[in-house]
Parts: structure tokens; sequence; C-alpha cells
């Protein structure tokens, strides 16, 4: 199998996983009484009108009185030509309301990612390289610290000593100051820390013992007898085949978190991206935006899972394409 | 097997074929383990009265109340002080406890050379054993708590008490239960840990807390393995087509994003604690599948297998005495590096709000405290910091099984 029947193989996979996930969905809401339709009739008996008759109005409004695979068939064409429908709570389409906080998210992910990315390889073959030194056990501890600790409680605690106590971070999230301002990277430092530390940990374990491996191979003695610099040799003989096995962990990491903590980062720091929006969506009942929000939220999980076993692919040519799950 | 040669033929002398292999054998399958025995001879009692809460016991009658009703013995039961509700998550959860005794606690205690074996390995590992005490406590907590300590009731008078060997300033606490000197008051040991804005005792919250986190810790793990275990084994076993659906099966669920789709479970249906568990178990086996399977391929290459299919034993007998039993270790480690992720999930939708309203755990405490962070810490630092040390300590233990049950899979704990 060559590299291009794999990647299309892998692509139609993706493609196949997103269906099950989008009729999965449907099938939870047609399942269960749609909240809007308890709402018309909750609202016709208020104001004295017929529940019975509101409820048959508002089942032929939104199409629900048509059989099961007309309704399956709209569904899947909605979701797939980002016709997501109007948000009652945003007063808004769903798209535009997503594609707003979409910019929120990615003020504080995109630093995050880069931060991860970056720090948590070096410090794991720096911890690989000072092994079982006090440098070590204080990188080992932090990983443990930071994987272990939870997110949200964390960035409250931050929040207590750096913005209560000690003021040096306003308390409140700011939506008007502009993106590339000092006053926003005040006010981003500490959810980005926390989430930073709630990332990296895992990428430095797995970096740091990979590397170990690599750090007495034959090839770094070679590289050391010939004089070259400790830096170069770490760089090129010892980083570069740790980064391989570390690929296939680093985005599906990222994601967890992703998916997990950004929704509880964002409630507790007030940033109004989509985790806050899905919250918000949660709480206000408004049917379009929660199933807008998990949609795309699953859809990133998967172009994820994606991207990581297509980088994986051209990262390690070695194995043969045949005997690899897809 | 030997029956076709005529053992009074042969010498005296000990031969390999002269064995009696069916006696050693046994009746296959057919006959149960002691273990299996009292399992199911001390599940029967709690299976019982699951059953008679389902059929007989009224929506608005507890469990043991009924109980008593209709067997006249009001009398013994509420010397007892039987007379409250069971839960459906809680016949789950003894029933996973008992499979815990009887099929970890036991065998460990029937086969004491290698669980000293086990033990010298896994001693070495310092943080490890503080890890297995904490963990201990939390058990010993979450289990004994409720029936020593009697629910943490709503005192808004109470409320705001600093812990023991605290004092806050007198203007915060609605009415001081402690002593009050230079306008401060004092914590007392009513409220060891202080109490929350509603005057619920923070210690007794932490306590009941440790039930629900073992509830979700025990239930989960018992139906991952048992799915996982199955999945993994069968796929592993029957190969071909099974083995490819199976496997392409563990892939979504592993892409699904559970928190998320439980969120949508949630807005549609409402979802209590047995739902969270549920949802959580169904998305959570993918990883397991996979470490059996590749487990049991890497077993069932191993030469006693191949041994044991020459004096034909069937692919169910080995897969059960063999494979399963051989790879029992490394799955245990691999479950207890998975329970942090359930608790923390657990925890980071009762601190939402989206959590079961009902109970009372870590997470709802910590919501629960939020406000009042920066007068009243004690609130959310507590349930916060048990919630961490628990996570730090099955992440800790986790490590050490790895070390000491598989001492070449280090590298795969972190990843």
């Amino acid at each position: 199998m060559g590299l291009a029947r794999y990647v299309a193989l892998r692509v139609g996979w993706a493609a196949v996983v997103s269906l099950i996930i989008v009729t999965v969905t449907f099938g939870l809401l047609a399942a269960a009484p749609n909240p809007s339709v308890q709402q018309a009739a909750t609202q016709a008996a208020l104001e004295g009108g017929n529940p019975q008759e509101a409820v048959e109005r508002e089942r032929q409004l939104r199409g629900l009185d048509e059989p099961l695979h007309v309704r399956y068939l709209d569904f899947l064409q909605g979701v797939y030509t980002l016709e997501w429908g109007w948000s009652e709570y945003r007063s808004q389409p769903v798209t535009t309301a997503l594609f707003d906080a979409v910019s929120y998210t990615a003020q504080y992910s995109i630093p995050w990612t880069i931060l991860t990315v970056l720090l948590g390889p070096l410090i794991g073959v720096y911890s690989a390289a000072n092994m079982y030194t006090w440098r070590d056990h204080a990188a080992t501890g932090f990983a443990f610290f930071g994987y272990a600790i939870p997110n949200f409680f964390f960035g409250i605690i931050l929040l207590l000593v750096f913005g209560v106590w000690l003021e040096w971070i306003p308390i409140v999230y700011r939506t008007e100051v502009p993106t590339f301002s000092l006053a926003n990277a005040r006010q981003l430092v500490i959810p980005v820390f926390v989430l930073v530390t709630g990332s990296i940990g895992a990428i430095m374990r797995v970096s740091r013992n990979e590397s170990a491996a690599f750090q007495n191979a034959t090839f770094m003695k070679t590289a050391k007898a010939k004089g070259v610099s400790p830096l170069r040799a770490y760089a090129y003989h010892v980083m570069r085949p740790t980064l391989v096995p570390l690929s296939t962990t680093l985005v599906g990491q990222l994601l967890a978190i992703f998916l997990g903590s950004s929704l509880l980062v964002e409630v507790v720091f007030g940033i109004p991206g989509l985790g806050r929006l899905t919250f918000n969506a949660l709480v206000a009942q408004d049917t379009n935006l929660v199933l807008g929000s998990t949609l795309l939220f699953t859809f990133l999980a998967v172009v994820g899972n994606l991207l990581e076993d297509l980088a994986f692919t051209v990262l390690d040519p070695r194995i043969s394409y045949d005997d690899r799950d897809l | 097997m030997s029956t076709d040669t005529d053992p009074s033929a042969e010498t005296d002398a000990p031969r390999f074929d002269k064995v009696d292999w069916e006696a050693c054998a046994g009746d296959r399958g057919a006959r149960l383990s002691l273990n299996t025995k009292l399992f199911v001879l001390t599940v029967a009692p709690i299976l019982a009265l699951a059953g008679y809460d389902w059929y007989a016991v009224g929506a608005r009658e507890t469990t043991f109340g009924a109980l008593a009703a209709a067997t006249n013995l009001q009398g013994p039961f509420d010397t007892l002080g039987l007379d409250f509700a069971i839960a459906t998550v809680d016949y789950a959860f003894a029933v996973t406890l008992l499979l815990f005794v009887w099929y970890l606690v036991a065998p460990l205690y029937q086969h004491p050379r290698i669980t000293a074996y086990y033990w010298r390995r896994f001693r070495r590992n310092r943080p490890a054993l503080v890890s297995l005490a904490w963990l201990l406590v939390v058990f010993g907590g979450g289990l004994l708590g409720p029936l020593v300590l009697n629910a943490p009731e709503q005192n808004v008078l109470a409320g705001h008490q600093p812990p023991v060997g605290l004092s806050v300033a007198d203007a915060n606490v609605a009415e001081c239960v402690g002593e009050v000197t230079d306008g401060r008051c004092a914590g007392t040991w009513k409220y060891p840990l202080g109490t929350t804005r509603g005057g619920l005792g923070v210690f007794k919250g932490v306590v009941y807390g440790m039930t629900i986190s073992m509830k979700i810790a025990f239930i989960t793990t018992t139906l991952v393995a048992g799915v996982g275990i199955t999945v993994g084994t069968v796929s592993a076993y029957a190969g071909g087509w099974v083995d490819e659906v199976a496997m392409r099966a563990v892939d979504i669920v592993l892409s699904f994003p559970t928190l998320l789709f439980f969120l949508l479970v949630l807005y549609v249906y409402g979802a209590g604690l047995g739902m969270f568990i549920v949802v959580f178990s169904i998305f959570g086996w993918g990883g397991t599948a996979r470490y059996v399977r590749s487990k049991a391929l890497s077993v069932s290459e191993e030469e006693f297998v191949k041994a044991g299919r020459l004096s034909g034993a069937t692919t169910r007998r080995i897969v059960r005495r063999h494979v399963v039993p051989n790879t029992a270790s490394s799955i245990i480690t691999q479950l207890t590096l998975l329970i942090p992720g359930f608790l923390l999930a657990e925890a980071q939708l009762a601190f939402l709000g989206l959590g079961d309203s009902s109970i009372a755990s870590w997470g709802q405490l910590i919501a629960a405290g939020r406000s009042d962070l920066t007068f009243a810490p004690w609130i959310v630092l507590a349930p916060g910091l048990v919630l961490f040390l628990t996570i730090l300590a099955f992440n800790f233990l986790g490590d050490a099984l790895l070390d000491a049950v598989d001492p070449e899979a280090t590298t795969e704990a972190d990843r």
C-alpha cells in the first residue's frame, strides 16, 4: 500500500467516524422529548391556550411530524452543509456564535500549544541528560504535580493568589482590550500557565523515557568521540528520534486536555470562548447551540486524530503501510 | 491422552505418559472455584435485596423500612439504625466490592509466596507506599464514614466557621461556634475543617465525597475491565473480521469526546451519578481493550499456550486459564491509571453545576466555596487538595504496580 492510498483510506475512515458520531447524536436527540416542544406546551398552558395544539404546531414547525429517515437525512444535510440553525440564546446563527467564540479560545490555545510542544520535549530531554540528579527529580516532581492537579482547582487558587491577594492580574476578563496588547497578555498568562502545567507533564515523561534510550546509543558515542558539542549532539541525535514516538501521543494529549479543560478554564477565568459558550448554551437550554458546539468539538477531535496519524506516517518512514492500523 | 495405552503393561518407573492427565486437569470448566462459590454466596443476599427493592418497595418507601414492615421486625431494624433507601448505584457498588474482595484480595491471601514477591518489589518505591496508605484512608473513609458520621446538614447560623487552629474576623461569620477573642472567631472541633456558607461541615463533606469517589472508581473500573477484557481477548483470539470490527469500534470509542457526549446526554435526558458511570464506562473501555488485545497476542505466542493447545485444551479453556491470568496483573495496572480520569471528570462536572446535585462530591464542595474564596478559602482548599492527592496517589500507585508486576513496561506507564 502506497502513501497516497494510505492517506486516502485514513481520510475516508475519519469521514466514517464523523458520520457515526453525528448519527449517534441524532439518535440521542430523536429518542428524547424535544425541550422546545415541551416549552411550547408549557407556554400555551400558562397563557391559557391548548397545550396539545401548541405541541402539534411546534412539532410541525420543527419538522418533527415527518418520518424518521427524512429527519435523519435532513439532519445530516444540515450538519455537513454547516446549516446549524439559529441560536435563541445568542440571537444569531449558531455558526456565527461559534466563530466569535473561537477567536477567544484561540487567543490562549495557540500560545498554550506552542509552549507545550516546545517546552515539553526540551525539559524531558534535559531531564534525561541529567538523569537521577536533583534537576531530574525536580522536573519529574513538576510533571507529576501538573498531571495530577485538577486544572480548574489550580486556576482558582492562582486567581486567588495573583488576582485577589497580589493584584498582579485582573480578576475579570475584559474582551475590549486589543488582542496583541500587554493588557491581554496579562489576563491570559495565568490560564495559559495552568493549561501548560496540565499538559506538559505527560509529554515530559514520554520524552524523558524515550530519549534515555538514545543518549547511550552508539551513534552518540561516535558523536562525542568526534568532538561534537553536547548541544548539537543532543539536538541532532537525541531530540530528533525522540520526537517520532512523541508525535503519536502529543495530539491526543493536547486534544484530551483541550476538550475537557478549556471548558473549565474558560468558566473559571470568564473567557467567552467555545467552552463557556457550550456551558452557557447548556444552562440556557439552547438546543441548537449545544448541538453546534458539541459537534464542533467532536469534529476537532476527529480531525486532530487524523492529523496525528498522518504526521506519524510522514515522520517515520520505516514502517510499511500494510501492517498498520488505519 | 494416555487412555489408549495399557498402564499395567509398563514398568513401575515414573514415566511421562503414565501421568493421569484427566485427574490433573479435572473436569473441565464445570467446577466452580472456591472464590466463585464464596462470591455467589455473598452476592446472593444483595441481589435478593435489590430484587425486593425493585419489585416490592414503593417509590416513597425506604428499602429497609419496607423490609422491616414486611417482616414485622421493626424493633431490631430500628436498633440497628437500618432505615434508609438504597440507590441502584449502591447495589452496583456492593457487588463490585465483593468482586474486588473475592477475586483480588482473597487470591493475594491464598498465594502468600507470590504476594510477598510483589510486595518486596513494590516496597522499594517510597512514594507508592505513601500513595497506597492515602488511598486506604480514602477507601476506609468512604466505606465507613457514612456509617459513623451522619450526613452533613445545612445550618445557616453556623456558616463560614474557620477550621481548627485558624481564626477569621468575626464580621465574616454569622454566629461563631467557637470562642471569639479580639474580634476574631476561632475554629472548633465541631467543624474540624470549617463550614461552608450554608453551614455544612467541610470535613463531613470531604468524607462523604470519598464515598462518591470510591463508588465511581470501583464501578467504572469493573465495567471498563469487563468490556475491555472481553473485547480484547475475543478480538485477539478470533482474529480475521471479528478482530477488524472490534478494533474499528475501539477507534471510534477512543475518538469520541466523552465529556462532551456526556454533556449532550445530560442536556437531553438529565443525568445522575448512575448515568455518569454508565456513559464514562461505555466510552472508557477502548484503551483497555487495545491493551488487553496486544497482551493476549503476545501471551498466546508463549510456549505454555502451545503446550496447552497440543494437549487438547479448548480455546475457551486456554483463554480462561492461561491468557487472562497472565495478563491480569498488567490489566490491573492499566485500570489504576484510568481511575484518576473518571474522578477528575466527575469533579469537573460537579464544579460546573452539571453533575448530580443530590450527591455531596468534592467538586460540589469546590463549587460551593468558590464565591467565598477570598475570606473562606478552606471550603475550596480542603476538597481540592484531597482530590489532587487522590489523583496523584492513583498515578504513583499505577506506576509502582507497573514496575512491580512488569519490569519491562516502565515507559508504557508514562504514555
